[in-house]
């Protein structure tokens, strides 16, 4: 498969490009963020959250997943496109006998891996908090902790891709991460927005009953999006 | 009459790179017009042209980077179009300047196109054999000369053991000893391993050195293709004779088997050897013409190289 060829390359190209740093600093720095959350008000939150502790620390965790999805998602989208603008690569990497589609998704799948990888470490990095806080172990909703960053991913993947189109097709930087800084922060306000804006869709997946609904018409728009990408970058002139 | 025989031979042998009528244009702008090239399996195919005139636009085509706005591309006589990968596949290619992983080293650079070419892992030590690069494999690419970086280019272009190699400006930027080199190497490639070499520059001497045919482009235009041979001996010079009655003299020359030209009041000859030069003086002083004088007009390749992309006529 071509595809896992452009991937096994891409894989290599990562190494020492800050990505896997990035990888690592979005779920830490969340986890420490309630770290001190609940340090700092301890008493006050654990009577707020007697009945649920693991509950309420994942329902606060949970607040900041999407626009660190849509943070992390622009970074690693931009950094990854930026291995092959930076030395002007692309002419020789689309040279070689692999199709424009395979590279595309090479990159795609690649910047998917990171961003899952990243859920999962949040998901340790909540129960190793939890622990530390003197929460019980028997009480761990297992479930609910590997979904925590995971749920909101596929409502996110409009965005994600979206952004590695962008960062794909612009040799600067700057309109794409400025672009997804933007949608970054607007999503903060997701609250406010109407429920058919998808930037608010990876919010909406979490405590509403139509997670299934939120996830699935993000998997769809998604793919939407990734065709008008996949087009573009298959026809253009690689000056 | 020699470019027709030139072109029968060429139809003889196998034809590698063939483009018809292709033209790109820029917003209205031809950067590349009606190009037919044709390059033969197992030459060294010189590309020349002043820089901006089409040269790299025309090889980002031949790879598939940019799409023609029209003409057909056939390479290995297949469409390119059609069969892009698996033309793809049998070129080695080195785009203007070089394109590498900084962070990488020189091991790890062509170990990323060798997992998209899936080759086998013993070619690296092999390529990189063939650049001289044995012995600078582990460090970073960054911290490379730019002759290294170039070499690492054409390692990289060989890695999959390409049938035809296409070379843009690969001496650009490098010092004398390093131009060396890498000519060296080029013209190693097709004796060694029966590979074909397009090679482009914007020097006549770069070209002239390496190549067996040439193709010349301005503003766009193939306006010359022929071998290095005959691009040598058009570019001779000629035969320049002062005489008193010229007018008669080149008719009396011609019957004596000289074919010339009447050019302000001269006859001019192509360039001969000394017994035919003094044959005709003789001739033309025993039938009373007076011979005033004998002139051999030397033109360097240079001259001609500039005068064609200058003037437009060859």
């Amino acid at each position: 498969m071509m595809v896992w060829r452009a991937l096994s390359a891409d894989w290599l190209k990562i190494r020492g490009r800050g990505l896997w740093f990035l990888v690592f600093l979005g779920p830490l720095g969340l986890v420490a963020m309630q770290g001190l959350n609940f340090g700092l008000r301890y008493d006050y939150l654990t009577k707020q959250y007697s009945a649920d502790l693991w509950g309420g620390l994942l329902s606060n965790l949970s607040d900041f997943v999407p626009v660190a999805l849509y943070l992390g998602g622009t970074l690693v989208c931009s950094l990854i496109a930026n291995i092959e603008h930076q030395t002007s690569s692309w002419k020789q990497l689309l040279a070689l006998p692999i199709s424009r589609t395979s590279v595309f998704m090479a990159k795609l799948l690649l910047c998917l891996l990171l961003v899952a990888f990243s859920c999962l470490l949040l998901s340790a990095g909540a129960v190793g908090l939890g622990l530390a806080l003197g929460f019980k172990r028997e009480l761990i909703p297992y479930a609910d902790v590997f979904r925590i960053g995971l749920l909101s991913y596929l409502a996110a993947l409009p965005v994600i891709v979206l952004q590695l189109w962008l960062s794909l097709s612009f040799r600067n930087q700057t309109f794409p991460v400025a672009l997804g800084l933007t949608l970054s922060l607007t999503s903060l306000f997701a609250m406010f927005l109407a429920e058919w804006i998808p930037l608010s869709w990876p919010y909406l997946v979490w405590g509403t009953p139509h997670h299934v609904l939120y996830s699935s018409g993000g998997l769809l728009l998604g793919l939407l999006v990734l065709l008008p990408g996949i087009v573009h970058f298959a026809r253009k002139d690689v000056e | 009459m020699l470019n027709t025989e030139v072109k029968n031979m060429k139809d003889m042998k196998n034809t590698v790179i063939e483009t018809k009528d292709l033209w790109k244009k820029y917003r209205g702008r031809a950067a590349v017009e009606n190009l037919n090239l044709n390059i033969s399996k197992g030459e060294i195919y010189g590309f020349l042209g002043p820089n901006g005139a089409g040269k790299t636009t025309t090889i980002r085509m031949l790879l598939g980077l940019i799409t023609p706005t029209s003409g057909s591309i056939e390479i290995f006589g297949q469409d390119l179009r059609k069969n892009k990968l698996q033309i793809l596949r049998k070129i080695g290619s080195l785009v203007e300047s070089p394109s590498y992983y900084g962070h990488l080293s020189a091991v790890d650079n062509l170990e990323v196109i060798r997992r998209i070419l899936d080759v086998s892992k013993s070619r690296i030590p092999e390529v990189l054999d063939i650049v001289s690069l044995t012995g600078e494999e582990k460090r970073p690419v960054k911290g490379f000369s730019l002759g290294m970086k170039q070499r690492l280019g054409i390692a990289a272009a060989l890695l999959g053991s390409p049938e035809l190699l296409i070379l843009d400006e690969p001496t650009n930027g490098l010092d004398p000893s390093g131009i060396q080199e890498i000519r060296s190497l080029i013209k190693r490639l097709p004796l060694e391993q029966g590979i074909t070499v397009l090679v482009s520059s914007h020097l006549l001497s770069e070209i002239e050195q390496m190549a067996d045919t040439v193709g010349i482009i301005r503003q766009g235009q193939l306006i010359y293709q022929d071998t290095i041979t005959n691009l040598q001996q058009q570019a001779a010079g000629e035969m320049r004779l002062h005489v008193s009655d010229p007018i008669v003299a080149l008719n009396l020359a011609g019957h004596c088997g000289y074919d010339g030209a009447l050019r302000e009041d001269k006859l001019i000859f192509s360039r001969m050897n000394d017994a035919r030069v003094a044959l005709l003086v003789k001739e033309l002083v025993e039938n009373g013409h007076s011979v005033y004088r004998v002139e051999e007009h030397r033109q360097s390749l240079e001259d001609f190289f500039l005068q064609v992309i200058g003037g437009g006529e060859a």
